[in-house]
Order: structure tokens, then C-alpha cells, then sequence
């Protein structure tokens, strides 16, 4: 009796983590979310049903992202693929009072200052949406395909490092991604390892 | 021995005795003594980090092993889950001595070592370290052992006991691990040597049985391949730990056998 219970413990324990941990799976349909940009503009996500959407988890603060803008990279990423039409959404989910928080006109600043241009950033300081992805790393990156379905769950790129000097010896998989899913192949890395710090969620 | 201030941290470069006996392999220890709320990482960091790296100059005929690692801990954050060292961390790395060394020369064995530290935030950091140590004969064996590398050898995970069993088993969310000892086990926890393989911030729930346990270890969002082994530590209640490597079935295709 007691082993019977015991047993009925555990796989209630398991159903309640495989409904509540909630992902973002390669193959599923993406989670849907509205948030707001640091313009005060709210998006739904449900909106951009026809585009590829990139999200790109963010904190101005961690060495990895740090990384990643001031030698340029992730700029160049935004540019050359919102010039694609592919919608770039940075997301912060850093808590009130945690590394990489910041509000709508310090983030506005930071923006013009390192030439950033995504679509929009949005601002998730409870971390809804971060939680919505389980979006471990900053940065860590997603691919959205126009039907709605994630393509891509992972790092930027293969150097898992803080060092800038890496980059050019490094393959990005969200350009190899992009690349290979507007030419209609199927993408080769659609999982891979996210690395950097970890997500300043509220504890 | 020798120390470095870094940030947030000290570090000591350490060898299991003062000389170096031609044929015989010496231990060395690089030892962390972390402040307070500052970690680093095991060589799987778990959900964001990077383990340390170590660079080695080594003169010629001699070569450094892979870093041993110890056991980690668990740390958690809000949904996510890391492993990694805090308060101390020794990790050894076995070096090969050549069996030929003139007596009375000193070897010089340096050491770029580069590492994530963190607490709220987390620092880059790096430290070149070196040690000088004497040539001697190797008749003038033991002596001067180091208590630190001895305690971190002791304490290193084990292998696994050739009569101990470990499997698992794949279904579509999770892997079902396992372990038969012999002994019913109350509390075991696993620590994945791969990373994204299984969520890490996951509770482990664990059904003791008559001989060993099953624990339900829920896979990554990120495995999207079946995986042939699920490697890892299995730490006891005792803070003993053991290296396994669970050969994986899929669950329904042993259904379809059936």
C-alpha cells in the first residue's frame, strides 16, 4: 500500500512537471506571449504569423553578451537579417535590481549608443516570457518559422567563450539557421548548448 | 606551491610531494579558495557557465592527464540549475614524468589557467601559475606528501563497482534510470557528465526498491537525438559519488518486443 502510494506520488510528481515546465521544443509550435517594447509598443507574437523571428536573450552587463556587442557581432546579425525581413526581437529578462535590468529610456541609451537594431527590444523584467522559452543564458537564441513552429533553440554560435577573438573562427549557427531555412534546406543545428551567464530571473 | 590573488578568489598551484621523480607520475592540484557567493563550474557547467581551462608548459617527455574533477554541487537559481564548486574546489591533473632526468636540475611545470567565476554576475578570469621543483632519485621515496592532493584524490567520484548494475530507459519526456547496488538506496542524486541532455533544474524523483532505485530524470528541450548512454555521478546520500554510464533503451520500441 504504502509502495503503492508512493508510486502514485512520483507519477503525479512527473505529470506535474511535464505540464508545468513548458518549453520550447525544435518541432513545436513557438510559445505565444505578448510583451512590451522599450518604446512603450506591445507585441504579439501571434502577429508576425508569416516571418521568421529571431529572439535574443539579453543583459548589457554579462561578459558573454558583452562579447557579442562591443566587438560588433550581434549588430551585424541584426542588420543584415531584419534587411531580410526577419523580425529580431532582443528580450531582457533581468529582474528589478539584477544584472542586465533596465528601463525603457536606459535601454533606449544603450541601444543608440552601440548601433543596435533589432525590431524591438522587449522588456520581460518579471521574466514571463524567459520562463515561457526557458531561456537559460544571455545570450541564448531562438528561430521562429512564418508558420509559428521553433526552428531553432541554442547558442549563437560553437565558442562557448567570453573572448571576443573567438568570433571569427566561429560558426554562428543563427546565421547558418537563417541561411539554410530562407533557402528552404532543413537546418542542421536546430539544438544546440546555449552558453553564457545565466538569465537574471527574479529568484 | 604557489599563489595567485584573483578576482574574488585565490589560487594555488600545488604538487602531491616537492620534487619529481623520473617515471613516476606526480599529482598537481590547482586549488581555488573561492570568497563567499562566488562559484565556479564543473566541466558540465549545467544551464549557463563555462568550466575552467587549463594550459599547460610542460618541458620535454613530460605530459599533463585530463583534469579530474570533483564532485559538484547543484546550484540553483530561480528555474535554472548549474553545477559548480563553492567556498573550495581542488582539481587534479595527473603529469607524466619521462623516466630520464638529470639529477640535480629543477623542472619548471607552468600553468595558464582561465576561468568563469561568478556570484549574481559572473567574471572572466585567468592566472599563470608555475612550480619549480627539484629532480631526485627514486629511492628517497615518500615524503612530504601534500595533505590537500591526498584529500582531493580520496574524495574524487569512483568508479563504478563491476557488481553494480545501471540502465535506463527513454520515453518521450523522460529517462528512467536504474541503479541496482544490492541495497534498497533512499536518496541518490545525478549530475549528467553531457550537457543538454537533461533538464537540470528538474527534481529527481526517486522510487527506492529492494535492490537499488529508479530515478526519473527529465530530458532536455534541447535533445532532440536519441542518446546511446546517459553518463553522469551518481551522488549518495553519504556524499559518495560514482561514475556511471546507463546504456539507454527506448521505452516503446521494448514494447514492441514484448
Amino acid at each position: 500500500m504504502k509502495a503503492l502510494f508512493r508510486s502514485m506520488l512520483y507519477s503525479g510528481l512527473v505529470f506535474i512537471l511535464v505540464t508545468s515546465a513548458l518549453a520550447a521544443k525544435v518541432g513545436d509550435p513557438a510559445p505565444d506571449f505578448t510583451a512590451t517594447d522599450s518604446n512603450g509598443k506591445p507585441h504579439h507574437l501571434a502577429d508576425y504569423k508569416g516571418k521568421y523571428v529571431v529572439l535574443e536573450w539579453h543583459n548589457q552587463g554579462c561578459p558573454y553578451t558583452r562579447k557579442h556587442y562591443e566587438s560588433g557581432n550581434m549588430q551585424r546579425l541584426q542588420k543584415e537579417w531584419t534587411a531580410k525581413g526577419v523580425v529580431w526581437f532582443t528580450v531582457i529578462s533581468s529582474a528589478p535590481g539584477t544584472q542586465g535590468y533596465v528601463t525603457a529610456s536606459e535601454e533606449n541609451d544603450y541601444a543608440k549608443r552601440m548601433n543596435a537594431v533589432p525590431t524591438a527590444v522587449l522588456l520581460d523584467p518579471d521574466g514571463t516570457v524567459g520562463h515561457l522559452y526557458a531561456a537559460k543564458t544571455t545570450p541564448h537564441m531562438y528561430i521562429i518559422d512564418p508558420s509559428g513552429k521553433l526552428v531553432y533553440n541554442g547558442a549563437i554560435d560553437d565558442h562557448p567563450t567570453a573572448d571576443p577573438s573567438d568570433i571569427p573562427n566561429s560558426k554562428n549557427y543563427v546565421s547558418v539557421a537563417l541561411q539554410q531555412a530562407l533557402s528552404g534546406k532543413a537546418i542542421t543545428d536546430a539544438a544546440t548548448r546555449p552558453y553564457g551567464c545565466s538569465v537574471k530571473y527574479k529568484d | 606551491m604557489q599563489t595567485v590573488q584573483a578576482r574574488h578568489a585565490k589560487v594555488e598551484l600545488v604538487a602531491q610531494q616537492n620534487d619529481v621523480v623520473p617515471g613516476q607520475p606526480l599529482w598537481l592540484a590547482v586549488h581555488y579558495s573561492l570568497e563567499k557567493d562566488w562559484h565556479i563550474y564543473w566541466i558540465n557547467p549545467g544551464d549557463s557557465g563555462q568550466p575552467p581551462v587549463l594550459r599547460w608548459q610542460l618541458p620535454q617527455g613530460f605530459s599533463a592527464g585530463e583534469i579530474r574533477w570533483p564532485r559538484p554541487e547543484k546550484l540553483r537559481r530561480s528555474t535554472l540549475a548549474d553545477y559548480g564548486y563553492k567556498d573550495d574546489a581542488v582539481l587534479l591533473v595527473p603529469i607524466r614524468v619521462p623516466a630520464h632526468l638529470k639529477q640535480g636540475t629543477n623542472v619548471n611545470l607552468q600553468l595558464q589557467a582561465k576561468w568563469l567565476i561568478c556570484a549574481d554576475v559572473c567574471i572572466p578570469d585567468h592566472a599563470d601559475l608555475h612550480l619549480d621543483l627539484p629532480v631526485s632519485s627514486a629511492s628517497a621515496r615518500p615524503q612530504n606528501q601534500s595533505a590537500l592532493v591526498e584529500q582531493a584524490r580520496h574524495r574524487l567520484p569512483r568508479l563504478w563497482p563491476y557488481k553494480w548494475k545501471a540502465s535506463a530507459t527513454s520515453d518521450k519526456d523522460d529517462f528512467l534510470l536504474t541503479i541496482t547496488t544490492g541495497k534498497p538506496i533512499q536518496a541518490a542524486e545525478f549530475f549528467p557528465l553531457e550537457p543538454e541532455q537533461i533538464e537540470n533544474a528538474a527534481p529527481q524523483p526517486l522510487e527506492t526498491s529492494a535492490q537499488g532505485a529508479r530515478v526519473h530524470l527529465k530530458k532536455s528541450d534541447q535533445l532532440l537525438k536519441p542518446i546511446p548512454v546517459l553518463k553522469g555521478l551518481l551522488v549518495l546520500s553519504d556524499g559518495t559519488s560514482y561514475q556511471v554510464a546507463a546504456p539507454v533503451t527506448q521505452a516503446h520500441a521494448k514494447a514492441h518486443n514484448n
